[in-house]
């Protein structure tokens, strides 16, 4: 095998990587958003979802209970903002911001509490190969993402919350319930894919690891249009930079990485001025009902 | 005008339970709250040094608060005050390590480095938001992590400093530093120069015509918009000078605190200011009350840390809990109509 070709079967693999953390993240934008729900928290999210692994996986020895936690960490942060942007009628953007200081702050102060040492987790057992299954179930979730959505009646009735909530009440179901659970299953997909960092990537949680993949996986939602295949080839698209800059460092002199981190938030940026074709949000996305 | 009632259901609830969550933040951590609560004020207001620094980091929180007051009222959502007080701090921190003046001009021109990128950095998403109707709440959050890039980029390339270890731009010459408050401590008239913004931003707000024509469209855009008030201006217009207050704040801590920039310049006041803004009831005037108060908590934080051993990262929680209390959608009321993504 000549250089160049490693260098791209290098290239293929670290995208694959990069990417399944943003595409949990996004697709449970996806559905937060369709069921009119901007989930500003999702980087909260993966935050408790990677602490919780790593201290699950630490307890009992287990990664795969970890992963689980990782999960339940991610749903109840997202079952928290679900029922303050529902039934207490907070604001669902300010709210999802107080997620992110909540659950970054939390983590740092239980990671201090825990481990008696601030910045980073002591090694846990990790997923080890098995995380390659959780690089193809990010496809694999996309795709039920989509047949849930589009071909059943609950999918039906999330989309028509993000349009038209006055309309799903009118119909005799509860509009407020569908959002609620919408936003516990996006907070669930963020805490796998901060799980993914943690126990998958690695072996260890450490302060800041999601930097900022939530957010980016907020860009993938509006550049991929709030439809979970868009968010999934958006999220690879961020995935593909990401894992550049990895491939460029050291093999050329000067690399502006800094500058390249920018482009996920640029893209968004694009998109949602509708510069790259035309973009609809659902109409009801991020209006209290 | 808001009410009592309101402040005491609101914002001192808020508080009242903060300090509730703070003491079993510390009973987890196995300390009597009366310990931890002790170190918090000894190490906040504890002596002159103490003091300066509660000081210091009310001014930090201060300007991006009242940045985000402005826009709330005009019912816009910046959530992107961190990215606009980041450019503000980098277009005076630039400017000043090559520019020299006579007398205090150098200062003056630095702030006002400092109040017109921030301005710009808000005006991006006013514009996209005037122009293409594109959300502003994504944008300001997008342009947070876009400033944070270019600045990393900048620092680390074309405006490092020669002489500095990490990456950072050339210190700013002595003239170029706002004038120390209180001796011997970190704390400059920034402190008074915020205050002194938040009694203008008042008086616009509740004297002036442009101060009415942005409430209205906070309130009532529809009704603002019959009674004639340019609605694509008006949003321009108040993310612009929302981001020049927050970029403001920037300048004064490149000014007064780091007296050159880099990428530590901000710790998350940008985000932290949302809370401030909120606890102190989008009142320009309270809101300078709640920054103390949360100047409080971040100077006292450490100190709890060190002296009773309750890690500093609890008042993140405590300051993220009173967010999502505070965030009651009355509020920030009017936000549904119009304001697709």
């Amino acid at each position: 095998m000549n250089a160049g070709s490693s260098l791209i079967a290098t290239l293929v693999t670290l995208t694959l990587i990069k990417s399944t953390p943003i595409i949990y993240a996004a697709l449970g934008g996806v559905i937060s958003e369709r069921s009119g729900v901007i989930n500003i928290g999702l980087e909260g999210m993966m935050i408790g979802g990677a602490f919780t692994a790593v201290v699950f996986s630490g307890v009992t020895g287990n990664p795969v209970i970890g992963l689980l936690a990782g999960i339940g960490a991610g749903a109840v942060l997202g079952l928290v903002l679900g029922l303050a942007a529902t039934i207490f009628k907070v604001d669902q953007i300010v709210a999802g911001t107080g997620i992110n200081l909540v659950a970054a702050g939390a983590a740092a102060y239980a990671l201090t509490l825990i481990y008696n040492q601030p910045g980073a987790s002591p090694q846990v057992n990790a997923l080890g190969n098995g995380f390659w299954v959780l690089v193809a179930l990010a496809f694999v979730c996309a795709m039920l993402l989509h047949v849930v959505l589009y071909e059943t009646p609950w999918g039906l009735r999330v989309r028509a919350c993000g349009e038209n909530p006055r309309a799903v009440h009118d119909a005799a179901l509860n509009p407020l319930r569908l959002r609620v659970a919408a936003v516990a299953i996006s907070g669930a997909l963020a805490g796998l894919g901060g799980a993914f960092l943690s126990i998958g990537e690695v072996n260890i949680f450490s302060d800041g690891m999601t930097a900022g993949r939530g957010f980016i996986a907020l860009a993938a939602v509006i550049f991929g249009r709030w439809t979970p295949w868009g968010a999934t080839g958006a999220s690879m698209f961020f995935g593909f930079f990401e894992a550049l800059q990895y491939v460029l460092q050291g093999r050329v002199g000067w690399l502006p990485a800094d500058a390249m981190q920018a482009v996920p938030y640029i893209a968004a940026l694009i998109a949602i001025a509708g510069l790259v074709g035309k973009v609809r949000a659902p109409a009801a996305d991020g209006v209290p009902y | 005008m808001r009410n009592a009632t309101r402040l005491l259901g609101g914002p001192l609830g808020a508080i009242v339970l903060a300090f509730f969550l703070a003491a079993i933040a510390m009973l987890i951590a196995g300390v009597s709250p009366v310990d931890g609560f002790w170190a918090l004020f000894v190490g906040a207001l504890g002596g002159r040094q103490q003091i300066a620094e509660t000081l210091v980091q009310t001014t930090a929180l201060l300007f991006p608060a009242l940045g985000i007051t402005l826009a709330f009222r005009a019912g816009l959502f910046n959530i992107g005050a961190e990215g606009q007080l980041v450019i503000g701090g980098l277009a005076a921190g630039a400017l000043g390590a090559h520019f020299v003046a006579p007398g205090p001009l150098a200062v003056v021109v630095l702030l006002a480095a400092g109040f017109i990128g921030g301005g710009i950095w808000g005006g991006i998403a006013g514009w996209l938001r005037a122009r293409f109707n594109a959300n502003e709440i994504i944008s300001t959050l997008m342009l947070n992590f876009v400033a944070l890039s270019l600045a990393s980029y900048l620092v680390s390339g074309p405006l490092k400093s020669a002489q500095a270890a990490g990456a950072e731009t050339a210190p700013l010459p002595p003239q170029s530093w706002l004038p120390v408050l209180i001796p011997d401590t970190r704390l400059s008239i920034a402190l008074l120069i915020a205050i002194a913004t938040a009694i203008v931003l008042r008086w616009v707000l509740s004297r002036t015509v442009f101060g009415y024509d942005l409430r209205a469209a906070g309130e009532a855009p529809e009704a603002a918009r019959r009674g004639g008030v340019n609605m694509p201006r008006m949003t321009w217009l108040a993310l612009s000078l929302s981001g020049a207050i927050a970029g403001l704040g920037g300048a004064a801590l490149v000014t007064g605190v780091l007296h050159r920039f880099n990428t530590q310049l901000s710790p998350g006041y940008g985000y932290t200011a949302i809370a401030v803004a909120l606890v102190g009831d989008l009142n320009p005037l309270w809101v300078c009350v709640a920054a103390f108060g949360f100047g409080i908590l971040e100077a006292g934080g450490l100190a709890m840390q060190a002296l009773a051993d309750v890690p500093k990262d609890a008042i993140h929680v405590i300051e993220g809990l009173i967010i999502i209390v505070l965030a009651a959608r009355r509020y920030i009321a009017t936000r549904a109509e119009g304001a697709p993504i």
